[in-house]
């Protein structure tokens, strides 16, 4: 069940339907299995992970940008075939999901997220912590996310951003 | 104590990458040294007032567009007990208050009050020897060029186009050529490895065909490409040029495990470059001693700037810009593209953590050196880049400037 903002006027299934959304995408994630992250979304997503600092300024690049579901399934092909990187295990928390407005363009919801990294025999440490702000739309009859900008409370990246958030 | 393997530049000794005294050498020789450093983009600072922080070596800096136009760049530590006065990453501001005792600068740094400079009521306040005008902050030498602002700790005997040398200003004004420039989005990354290392994976072509499948692959940077590595006369300062391939298996992706015939995009725009300078190379990276690298691969443009935090940790800051007259369709190709730089890039990801890598194969082992030698053993410009001439031309260069 996920908290709606006053005034919103969600019915129980509906908040039952976005639960079970944001579950499922953190399970993939959770369990490494990146294949099933571009399905989250519509095909028009737009996906983008950005430092705070940028996104208040406006500016459009930030640390990982798509614009299509297509690009999503490149980014997995480029995590799985082609990008090195030492091995590492990242968990990520998310809580506090909110849905604050339904409108025209879909369900506005927003939540916190906390990233941990954990290298081959080193502690696991904090790595990203920030906001998420989604954009849900029932696609033909599936909810799934046509926007979600991760926005990281801090500029700086410990290491390297393999894995999306 | 230290020395350098008598078989010169073609062997670096693996002490400097992990020897704290050599660290404490290189920011007195190097980053506070006769050197221009790369601060900022003067996009950054448009206004008289506005202000961005940035770090040149150990120290962190201000720069200031004053009221008169002029970019100053001024030590971030007040005259006083040297705190650091600027918090801000940017803003604009008529003078700098440091929070602590409330000492005011003008924007060139000149020290205009401290409260309770005459004391209270006949008691206390500073001596009647005092000169205001002998405490400001200190202020850099700067020089601009093209909408890019470097300083110096010490005043350098060169102008910056004499500092980048006659080859190198010419590459560097084939992307500042004048047009204003807008900043795109901002990256930091902290990495676990020296920052030598940084500058070593920018002139090392070898193995950009070898690690980064993603640029082999789609043919954004290949061996078998037409391509040069080429240097300034000192060797401190290089750059590496290359050309766009097709993604069609020969001779040379034979040699490359890296090279995949099949893998295929799942939505192309990703990699959609036009041409967009004269010429038909289509990747110019450049180094310049010693804290820049300027990115210019097919239309990702970026300041990657070294900011070395002790001998095995420095963070490297990336910005991302275009110019003000891109059209909007060049905007989205810069951001798209944007994906293969970074800390989460296709490309960068790979030589980030290469870098932590070496940096770990190298702490522990540093009675050993590594091997310098693709190329020969000596520095001179190549036509291709099957070499690691650049490399070696750094090190020349740095060897007699750290007196090794």
């Amino acid at each position: 069940m996920i908290a709606a903002a006053p005034g919103v006027d969600a019915p129980p299934e509906l908040r039952m339907r976005l639960a079970d959304l944001y579950g499922a995408y953190d399970d993939a994630l959770g369990e490494g299995e990146l294949e099933r992250w571009p399905e989250f979304f519509t095909e028009a997503c737009v996906y983008k992970i950005i430092p705070r600092e940028s996104y208040d300024l406006g500016h459009p690049i930030g640390l990982m940008q798509a614009e299509s579901r297509g690009m999503l399934i490149d980014r997995v092909a480029a995590i799985r075939k082609t990008t090195f990187y030492a091995p590492r295990i990242v968990q990520r928390l998310v809580s506090g999901v909110v849905l604050r407005a339904i409108g025209p363009d879909g369900m506005r919801l927003t939540a916190s997220f906390a990233a941990f990294q954990t290298m081959l025999n080193e502690p696991s440490q904090v790595f990203l912590c920030g906001r998420l702000y989604d954009r849900v739309v029932d696609d033909n009859g599936t909810p799934r996310f046509a926007e979600r900008i991760v926005v990281t409370d801090s500029t700086l990246v410990p290491t390297s951003l393999v894995f999306p958030i | 104590m230290r020395r350098w393997p008598e078989a010169g530049e073609s062997r670096v000794p693996n002490w400097i990458y992990t020897d704290p005294e050599i660290f404490a050498r290189e920011q007195e020789r190097i980053f506070e040294g006769p050197n221009w450093l790369y601060v900022c983009l003067e996009a950054e600072i448009p206004n008289p007032g506005d202000f961005t922080r940035s770090r040149l070596g150990a120290r962190e800096v201000v720069a200031v567009r004053g009221q008169d136009g002029q970019v100053r760049v001024l030590l971030n530590s007040c005259a006083h007990r040297s705190m650091r006065f600027c918090s801000a990453n940017r803003g604009s501001v008529t003078e700098f208050v440091c929070p602590y005792h409330q000492w005011t600068y003008d924007l060139e740094g000149t020290l205009l009050g401290v409260p309770f400079r005459r004391g209270l009521r006949g008691n206390g306040g500073m001596p009647e020897d005092f000169r205001p005008e002998e405490h400001g902050l200190r202020q850099l030498a700067v020089a601009t060029r093209h909408g890019v602002v470097f300083a110096s700790f010490a005043q350098p005997n060169q102008t910056l186009a004499d500092y980048l040398g006659p080859l190198m200003l010419g590459y560097f004004d084939r992307v500042f050529d004048g047009r204003a420039l807008k900043v795109l989005g901002y990256q930091r990354q902290r990495l676990p490895s020296n920052w030598k290392l940084m500058f070593e994976n920018i002139k090392d072509p070898y193995h950009a065909s070898l690690l980064h499948v993603f640029l082999v692959t789609f043919g954004l940077f290949r061996m078998d490409q037409r391509s040069a590595v080429e240097m300034d006369d000192t060797g401190r300062h290089g750059v590496l040029v290359n050309r766009r391939a097709e993604q069609k298996a020969n001779e040379a992706t034979a040699q490359m495990r890296a090279f995949h015939q099949d893998l295929k995009l799942a939505d192309p725009r990703l990699i959609d470059p036009v041409r967009e300078y004269p010429g038909d190379a289509t990747v110019v990276m450049q180094t310049l001693w010693p804290n820049l690298i300027v990115q210019q691969q097919s239309n990702g443009l970026a300041m990657r700037q070294l900011v070395p935090l002790d001998a095995q940790n420095f963070d490297l800051v990336w910005t991302h810009f275009g110019y003000v007259d891109d059209p909007p369709e060049m905007t989205e190709r810069r951001l798209r593209q944007s994906n293969l730089f970074g800390p989460a890039g296709f490309v960068s990801a790979d030589d980030g953590e290469a870098m932590i890598l070496s940096q770990a194969g190298i702490a522990g082992n540093d009675d050993r050196e590594c091997l310098v030698e693709m190329g020969g053993r000596d520095v001179a410009n190549a036509p291709h880049t099957v070499t690691e001439t650049a490399i070696r031309g750094f090190y020349r260069h740095y060897r007699s400037v750290m007196g090794l």
